[in-house]
């Protein structure tokens, strides 16, 4: 189980393109969360996911970065 | 102004010069202003599809982003698949859309498709716009990002009220764009493996392509003398014609190609992504080498292949902060004697069919030979595109245009129309196949009404080539439902679309088709070869085995029954 802190630009697409993402990569998600952050129109996303075995949480923070409303992520 | 001459104009500013599309009821405001553009020539395709491919073909031509343009629901999807396309094999694509008034959104309304929901996995990024005034800095932003760091495709969903509503026109900023920077430790780590390695490759995929990157890669390889190997994607990113060039690897490769990844001790790959059809089974995949991966998205390192030194950046960055670090390399000569004997046992080559039929292989050989390594040639998929990077010698990055990726079947023809749009002073041959031309085919009458004269070579046959060698390799020769039937004569459908149509059956007739066809300037042409339906694609490394059990024919596997390789 992987824990993971995104913030999150508030633009329309931004929250489904990262939960598609987990679908695309096959990452179960366990439990997710999302509330504001501040004023600056940004949301915080908690997320725990299951990776498939032999699969890095580490390529998966990549492939997040690539979304282009995703502000910051990391893992724990 | 309104919404729809801020897009036009928007699209000028950007430096689009073509789109390729098809009107509708929710983008008919932006064809409105377009039919006036001077500075944008629309082409009218038949099927949004192939819009959406010839976009493609135009990018891998041009080097430029290419634009494809759909109106909501039906003709939104229509370009899923070309999105999907190029999104797998990076290729800078923006797709606008029209879309259902804001007011109706969600409510079912006629043609009215979720198409942002629907390309999110295939997609690099998408907007749907709701203010006007937003039009100008959404379309520089959507071309920016479309075309830097890896390249795909962009979506714009433009609803239809949007583009009618009165629009301010703000002269958009290019937004800056950022390349990230080699960590010089890196680039001294991956100089001093190459000084050591004893059996070095350069792998190099289709990011070379992308990054323009060629030219110093040649440089490098002949600084250092490593052997080459060039992907289905990087195919004329080092001429053929080069001594240090084994050909393409992966489940069609060269034995040559095959073998020195999977003995090397060193794998540099450059814009590359160790994709299934190039490793075969990862678990046996160069078990002796270390890898260098370099690569402009930090997604791809360790995906399939863990790698030793990452260097993240773009690959002309890469090449040149590489050709500035190595010194001299190890001596190699034990590896190219190895290699060179590989070269000389293994050669590519095919047996001419018993029953007397024209050998495709042959075909595709001779048009590679007489139209000459300065044209652009695009494929379909099946074996017809093996033959196509097999047989065909390319010299310049970027002359062989197909689906590598996702492997879309009716590729060839429209991706050689956006081609030929881009490149009009390049000849521009479609090698395709029966079954793949099937799928396309009515962009010929495109191509015929527009001028644009693409030559069109169909492999034909008679039959789901490459699916029918896997049911003959691996289902008992049960050819369930592979055979396409001899109908319709391809060279009267070409005819009727405004074409010229030709045949070929016989080996004496290939060179005088082939030029015939080269002497036609002012239409299409299309050539139905008609040859044997039991040629097979070989080398293979049939999916999931390892690339050491590389068959040359059905049954004979050099790298596992001979020690070729034992005393290296
Ligand atoms: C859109 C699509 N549908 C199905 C396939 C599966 N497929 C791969 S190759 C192939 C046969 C292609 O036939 P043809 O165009 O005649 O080429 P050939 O292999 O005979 O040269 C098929 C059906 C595909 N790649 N794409
Ligand atoms: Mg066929």
């Amino acid at each position: 189980m992987h824990r993971l802190s995104v913030l999150l630009r508030n633009k329309p697409g931004a929250l489904a393109r990262v939960v598609v993402l987990f679908s695309t990569r096959d990452v179960a998600v366990e439990s997710l969360s999302l509330s504001p952050a501040g004023a600056d129109g940004l949301s915080r996303l908690d997320v725990q996911v299951r990776l498939r075995e032999g699969r890095s949480v580490d390529q998966l923070v990549h492939q997040l970065r690539r979304v282009v409303d995703l502000c910051e992520v990391s893992a724990a | 102004m309104n919404g729809a001459l801020a897009l036009i104009k928007a699209l000028e500013a950007v430096g689009c010069e073509t789109v390729f599309g098809i009107p509708g009821g929710a983008i008919l405001p932006a064809y409105d202003p377009l039919f006036d553009s001077a500075k944008i020539r629309h082409v009218l395709t038949r099927h949004e599809q192939g819009a959406g491919h010839a976009a493609s073909g135009y990018a891998q031509a041009t080097g430029r982003v290419g634009v494809c343009m759909a109106t909501s629901g039906p003709g939104a999807t229509n370009l899923v698949t070309p999105l999907a396309d190029a999104y797998l094999d990076s290729v800078p694509v923006v797709a606008i859309t029209g879309q259902v008034a804001r007011p109706v959104i969600g409510t079912d309304a006629f043609q009215e498709a979720d198409i942002r929901s629907i390309t999110l996995p295939i997609t690099k990024h998408s907007y749907q716009v709701t203010d006007p005034d937003d039009i100008p800095r959404v379309i520089a932003e959507a071309f920016a990002l479309a075309a830097s760091g890896r390249p795909g495709p962009v979506l714009v969903d433009l609803p239809k009220d949007v583009l009618a509503a009165p629009a301010g026109w703000t002269e958009p900023e290019p937004p800056v764009v950022v390349r990230p920077r080699l960590d010089p430790a890196q680039v001294r780590q991956a100089a001093d493996l190459l000084a050591r390695a004893e059996r070095p490759v350069f792998y190099v995929g289709g990011g070379v392509v992308r990054a323009g990157a060629a030219d110093l890669l040649r440089e490098l390889a002949e600084r250092t003398g490593v052997p080459v190997v060039t992907t289905l994607m990087a195919r004329g990113a080092f001429p053929d014609s080069h001594p240090q060039h084994l050909g393409m690897p992966g489940m069609h490769g060269t034995v040559a190609a095959v073998a020195a990844m999977q003995k090397s001790d060193l794998l540099i790959a450059l814009g590359a992504r160790f994709d299934d059809r190039v490793t075969g089974s990862l678990a046996r995949f160069a078990p002796e080498a270390l890898v260098v991966h370099a690569d402009i998205d930090p997604a791809e390192i360790s995906k399939n292949r863990r790698a030793d030194v990452p260097l993240i950046g773009d690959c002309r960055d890469v090449l040149r902060a590489l050709k500035a670090s190595v010194t001299t390399g190890g001596d190699l000569d034990p590896w190219w004697k190895y290699l060179d004997g590989l070269r000389t046992t293994f050669p590519l080559g095919y047996d001419w069919p018993e029953d007397g039929s024209l050998a495709p292989q042959y075909v595709i050989s001779r048009i590679g030979e007489l139209v000459g390594p300065e044209a652009i040639y695009t494929s379909g998929v099946g074996q017809h595109q093996m033959w196509a990077a097999q047989f065909v010698r390319y010299e310049r990055p970027g002359s062989f245009i197909n689906s590598g990726g996702l492997g879309t079947m009716g590729f060839a023809v429209p991706a050689a129309m956006g081609a030929v749009c881009g490149a009009p002073d390049r000849q521009v041959w479609a090698i395709d196949g029966d079954g793949c031309f099937q799928m396309t085919n009515q962009e010929l009458a495109t191509c015929a009404l527009e001028g644009l004269p693409i030559k069109v070579a169909v492999i034909n046959n008679g039959n789901l080539g490459m699916v029918r060698q896997w049911q003959n390799l691996f289902y008992g020769s049960r050819y369930s439902h592979t055979s396409l039937g001899s109908t319709p004569d391809f060279a009267l459908l070409a005819e009727a679309m405004g074409c010229v149509g030709l045949r070929c059956s016989s080996r004496a007739g290939v060179d005088d088709v082939v030029r015939e066809a080269m002497a036609v300037r002012d239409r299409p042409v299309v050539i139905d070869f008609v040859v044997g339906a039991d040629a097979q694609v070989w080398p293979m490394v049939a999916a999931g085995t390892g690339n050491d059990e590389i068959m040359t024919a059905r049954g004979l596997r050099p790298l596992c029954d001979s020690d070729t390789g034992e005393d290296l």
